[in-house]
């Protein structure tokens, strides 16, 4: 075997290996089952941070009740512009006493139930 | 110069016979002494206490409380020269113009004057406070060259500035007592008596002008004084006490012919580690933690105060945030800045966390008063029972104001907040409060509704003002030190005219 293909192949396993590990483990990221929500949940960057926080918000609100609301508000706009139109207009939401624009402190609260 | 006379040394039965008799030597009676001396006027300043706290003597401000828990009537204030500036924190704020307007979400408010009559005399009352130069809120562009506000985006909320009054020894601001001890005894026409307790404000027989005051010493000597004018400026419960024992011919009391007299008590609540705020970029200016001296020695500190349009748009009482400690975050903390500023795209890696305090300001309530107890001083004067209250609309709306805080702080990116308190065992729990006695006397042009007018001279006795934040109708979350002042030197200016 020519030194070049061996290394080649190792590299390609090495490939699929972390492929792997990136997509089947949590060790780099972590991954989550499929949710009728994903669309939402997946404007979070940190999602595991987010539904820390939104733990706090349980039975405070109708949580999947909130999804048809935040797909209307997140509709062609980035989070970041909807949690300010949120503020602008002072749709605000408390959990465990954080005042929060309501678009995230709903996302929060979504990521904790599903 | 005059000498400081004891009046436990007086022969029993003296009868002084002064132009203007000044009944207290606290912040409030030294200033409008200050301000009359040298004048033609021949005044005689009368202060229960000594030069220095007697336990004895303090003990005649005891008295009993209900409702809510409150300061011990004897702890809150301090009785001798100087009065409860010898416990004084300096803080000074003016008060705000909105504060003297009546407010219809807001009961009872409104004072009869305006900021205005009172900012001729504030200048002074800068100077006899010394606080330094007059910055208040013209202080942004000064503190801004230090470090940046915090910035918040456009709504009810601002930076504001308190100033100190100047320190000594590190820590002591002007006790009146003691700082004006020399001008007083070098005033040739005031002449100061320490341990000189008034008993009872006489009236002449039809009620319409105090004839004399029954004085006592605690060693029972006994004298009168028969002025032209009297000033009773005595603090916020004690002028009220001296109203209300003064019973022999109104028998309601001196000026409680409307059940007035007592009624309407106020102090400022100043509840602890009511909110965090959370600061996205890291440590707040230190000015907004710290008292900060600046280059003309003025002493500085921030605070977060509610704009005059907002409270008249949204009827918010006042109030004054201050940052008080750095705190750390708890797991859902570290979850809600995290995920907030990824949401607002802004770094928080650096973020800081703050404990915040405030002064609140109360709605006026005539329930919350002072009457008699049946117990007795040592002089045998009815000592003082009150009832303390705060309403929970006080409370939900000093709420409000921490949320649209809260919201400024999301909108300009600079950090967030997190409200501490929901119900009213949350407030209460840190509850301190500013031992600023307000409103027991409190002016009016209308006599049904207040005990002095706009000049702060009883209504129906001719002769009777008084002097102190006893008369402040409607509160103010600034501290009063520096407003009574003010108003007093106003008060001194009006008896220059009326009495030459």
């Amino acid at each position: 075997m020519k030194r070049r293909t061996l290394i080649g192949g190792v590299a390609a396993a090495g490939a699929v290996v972390a492929g792997g590990i990136y997509r089947f483990t949590n060790l780099f990221v972590k991954h989550y089952p499929p949710t009728p929500y994903d669309d939402l949940l997946d404007r979070l960057t940190d999602r595991e941070q987010a539904a820390r926080l939104g733990a706090k918000a349980a039975g405070t609100f109708d949580v999947p009740g909130k999804a048809a609301a935040l797909r209307a508000s997140l509709q062609g706009q980035s989070l970041g512009a909807t949690a300010t139109a949120d503020i602008a207009a002072g749709r605000l939401v408390e959990v465990d006493g954080w005042v929060l624009p309501q678009t995230v402190a709903w996302l929060s609260a979504l990521a904790a139930k599903i | 110069m005059t000498a400081l006379i004891d009046a436990r040394s007086l022969p029993d039965a003296t009868v002084l016979t002064p132009d203007l008799a000044i009944i207290g030597g606290g912040p409030a009676g030294i200033s409008l002494a200050l301000a009359l001396a040298n004048s033609k006027l021949n005044i005689v300043l009368l202060e229960s206490g000594g030069l220095n706290f007697d336990p004895n003597i303090q003990n005649m401000y005891a008295g009993t409380e209900t409702g809510v828990r409150y300061t011990a009537l004897d702890a809150g204030r301090l009785r001798f020269l100087g009065g409860s500036t010898n416990h004084w924190g300096g803080w000074c704020r003016p008060m705000d113009a909105i504060d003297f307007e009546a407010r219809d979400w807001m009961p009872h408010s409104g004072w009869p004057i305006t900021r205005k009559a009172l900012e001729p005399y504030y200048p002074r009352a800068q100077e006899l406070v010394e606080a330094g130069t007059w910055m208040y809120d013209k202080s942004d562009a000064t503190m801004a060259a230090l470090a940046p506000l915090v910035p918040l985006a456009a709504g009810g909320i601002y930076t504001s500035w308190f100033q100190f009054s100047k320190t000594r020894d590190s820590v002591l601001p002007t006790y009146f007592g003691h700082r004006y001890q020399q001008e007083l005894r070098a005033a040739r026409n005031v002449t100061p008596y320490t341990n000189a307790n008034i008993t009872a404000i006489r009236l002449a027989a039809d009620g319409k002008r105090v004839d004399r005051l029954d004085v006592a010493t605690l060693n029972d000597k006994r004298f009168t004084v028969k002025p032209r004018q009297v000033v009773l400026a005595c603090g916020g419960m004690e002028n009220a006490r001296l109203l209300l024992v003064s019973n022999d011919v109104m028998t309601m009391g001196v000026g409680n012919q409307n059940d007035l007299v007592g009624r309407f008590f106020a102090d400022n609540p100043i509840p602890r580690d009511v909110a965090t705020l959370v600061s996205f970029a890291g440590p707040l200016p230190a000015y907004y933690g710290n008292n900060t001296t600046i280059a003309n020695g003025t002493i500085l500190k921030a605070t977060f105060a509610p704009t005059m349009a907002w409270r008249r748009q949204a009827g918010m009482p006042g109030s004054l945030t201050t940052v008080d400690d750095l705190v750390d975050l708890d797991e859902t903390g570290r979850a809600a800045v995290v995920t907030t500023a990824l949401a607002l795209g802004v770094d928080a890696s650096n973020a800081k966390a703050y404990s915040l305090g405030c002064g609140m300001e109360l709605e006026p309530d005539p329930e919350r008063r002072l009457t008699l107890s049946a117990e007795k001083d040592a002089l045998g004067l009815p000592r003082l029972k009150l009832d303390m209250r705060i309403s929970d609309s006080d409370f939900a709306r000093y709420r409000k104001t921490l949320v649209e805080f809260g919201r400024q702080l999301l909108g300009s990116r600079a950090g967030m907040l997190r409200l501490k308190c929901s119900s009213r065992d949350d407030w209460m729990k840190t509850m301190d409060w500013g031992n600023h006695h307000l409103g027991t006397t409190r002016m009016s042009d209308d006599p049904r509704q207040g005990v002095v007018d706009a000049d702060c001279k009883v209504h129906g006795v001719e002769n009777l003002h008084i002097a102190g934040s006893s008369v402040f109708p409607t509160y103010s979350a600034s501290n009063p030190t520096l407003n009574l002042v003010a108003l007093t030197l106003r008060l001194g200016d009006h008896l220059k005219k009326v009495m030459t």
